[in-house]
């Protein structure tokens, strides 16, 4: 554990594959520590890898930060070190959901259908987590007609699952990934909200480097391709500084105005002259500040309550003054 | 008794209440760059004089009220330091929140610069000890926003709580309840339009002025 930390991983909870996940001080959270393990076809293939499972875990957290910046909910509180995270500790909806930009893998398998065709738009699958039934693939009627999940979660992790597909695709293309496809676990709170949990990783996408079309994940594994931990490496090394460089410039646009009934001198002159050159209709001015303001943040969230902060602190003064802002992408 | 005259970009009455102090009370005075943290420590009243901060862009004394040495202003009046301010000395207590209220622009939308009739509404005060309760005196006001505002029932309290010292004779720019200076609660710091250290010599076309700053040095000495 770092230094300090006030979070202790109290009692195992459940040790799977890829992680050994633990209770901690705080009933609400879980610690997950990424193992250096890897498996395969339903862990009929075994490895270990020194220092996958930091990698692993540092990719992992920095994707679902990325998707929470985003705005998509997810179970990661925080790093914790290079092999642990802190998350919130959920029911997992015992389902995995794909999406598929790509044609690939079980998919060309199951149907004879040919590799590397575009999907447009993506696939939407579901899989029972069910290891002693090899994670067999359902349809919504069978998620609906044996309660694997409600109708109203199934259309939110549908939902989700999309959204997700969309800013991951999009932020990889940028690194020169080619997002090919992924799976996502879901979890519910005390209160029935549903959060992306488990993790995203090279063990759970398929990426393929846009140029060579090589196989950075864990498909490399699968078929003996060798150069397993350099190609995770290569993924970590292409995301580690999206902070910094995802961070997008904003502009607001902010108006400042007299409250209702605080006396405008300045409206009553242009009033008055407005009056003076004919306007006879003119029943009221106000005359308010207009600020424009551009900033760099990691997301609009906080970018907006950047500039609230800024209202509050100097650029407004709220016994005299209201104000109101639009914040847009540049 | 030692002043701190805080200076800051655009204050232009700093040496006025230097030089007022000295000649009516003797009195130590220091000038204070804005960009200081602390006030030197055998402070015995800190005055924020008029000019125009920061241009007066954004609000009079908006950016003034966040410069550095305002936490250690903050601090002094904490204490029960007096802390005094002129003209755009007021508007910045004001953006502080060391003081209620608003400066707003003038009624007549036009700046003022004039002699003013001012009513001393208390004469129990460090700062009006030596008028006498209800006198009239002369002092100048030159400013563009002075308009006192304040929400009716804040006001309300303003005035049943003995806030108001002075007040003006013929209210020459709107101000709510004719209101051209206050204090605090407590009655340590006080805001003020009018320029008191403008009347301190007849040279200057009045002497009005004087007991306000004779007074401020009978105070601290009795206080000592
Ligand atoms: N936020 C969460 N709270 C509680 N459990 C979680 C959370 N996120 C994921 N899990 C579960 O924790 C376990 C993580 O371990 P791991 O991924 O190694 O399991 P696994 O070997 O893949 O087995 P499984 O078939 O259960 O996924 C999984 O069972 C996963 O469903
Ligand atoms: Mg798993």
């Amino acid at each position: 554990m770092c230094e300090g930390d006030e979070m202790n991983k109290i009692k195992l909870i459940y040790e799977g594959k890829a992680k050994k996940v633990y209770e901690t001080d705080d009933s609400t959270l879980a610690i997950f520590e990424y193992k250096d393990s890897l498996t395969a076809f339903n862990a009929q293939k075994k490895d270990t890898m020194q220092g996958k499972g930091r990698l692993t875990n540092l990719i992992s957290a920095t994707f679902l930060k990325l998707l929470q910046d985003k705005g998509i909910p997810t179970h990661f509180v925080k790093l914790l070190d290079d092999n642990h995270q802190l998350v919130k500790r959920l029911k997992i909806i015992p389902l995995e959901v794909v999406v598929r930009n790509t044609s690939t893998g079980s998919l060309c398998k199951r149907l004879g259908v040919e590799e590397g065709l575009d999907l447009v738009p993506p696939l939407v699958e579901f899989y029972l987590k069910n290891d002693e039934l090899g994670d067999p693939l359902v349809t919504e009627d069978h998620i609906r007609a044996f309660g694997f999940a409600s109708k109203p979660q199934v259309e939110k992790m549908k939902e989700l699952s999309l959204k997700v597909n969309e800013i991951l695709h999009k932020f990889l293309s940028k690194k020169g990934i080619k997002l090919v496809d992924f799976k996502l676990e879901f979890g519910m709170d005390d209160e029935g909200n549903i959060f992306v949990a488990d993790e995203i990783s090279p063990d759970t996408c398929r990426f393929w480097d846009m140029t060579s079309k090589e196989r950075l994940d864990k498909d490399r594994f699968r078929k003996d391709l060798g150069n397993v931990l350099e190609a995770y490496e290569e993924i970590w090394r292409r995301i580690a500084d999206w902070e910094k460089s995802c961070s997008a410039e904003y502009r607001a646009n902010i108006l400042v105005y007299l409250k209702e009934g605080v006396l405008d001198t300045q409206g009553k002159a242009v009033l008055s002259s407005l009056y003076s050159l004919g306007y006879d209709e003119v029943k009221n001015v106000r005359v308010g500040k207009y600020i424009k303001i551009t900033l760099t943040s990691p997301s609009q969230e906080d970018a907006a309550s950047r500039i609230k902060e800024m209202c509050e602190d100097l650029l407004v003064n709220d016994l005299i003054e209201e104000y109101s802002f639009e914040l847009e992408e540049i | 008794m030692k002043v701190s005259v805080v200076i800051f970009p655009g204050s232009n009455c700093d040496r006025d209440v230097k030089w007022a102090f000295e000649l009516c009370c003797n009195a130590d005075a220091e000038m204070i760059w804005h960009a200081e943290k602390s006030l030197p420590s055998d402070t015995d009243i800190v005055v924020l004089p008029g000019g125009f901060s920061y241009g007066d862009y954004l609000r009079c004394g908006a950016m003034a009220a966040k410069s550095p040495i305002m936490k250690s202003v903050a601090e002094f009046a904490q204490r029960g330091g007096l802390v005094i301010g002129i003209c755009n000395g007021f508007h910045i207590l004001t953006e502080a929140k060391l003081l209620p209220g608003a400066l707003l622009p003038n009624a007549s939308t036009k700046f003022i610069c004039r002699s003013c009739q001012i009513k001393i509404e208390r004469n129990d005060t460090p700062f009006t000890q030596l008028y006498e309760k209800n006198e009239i005196v002369n002092f100048p006001i030159a400013h563009h926003d002075g308009l006192f505002y304040l929400d009716d029932d804040s006001l309300t309290k303003l005035e049943e709580s003995g806030c108001v010292v002075f007040r003006y004779a013929d209210n020459p720019n709107g101000s709510l309840k004719a209101i051209a200076g206050i204090t605090n609660k407590e009655g340590n710091v006080l805001g003020l339009m009018p320029h008191p250290e403008r009347v301190v010599h007849p040279l200057l076309g009045g002497e009005g002025g004087v007991r306000f700053f004779k007074g401020l040095s009978k105070w601290v000495k009795e206080m000592r």
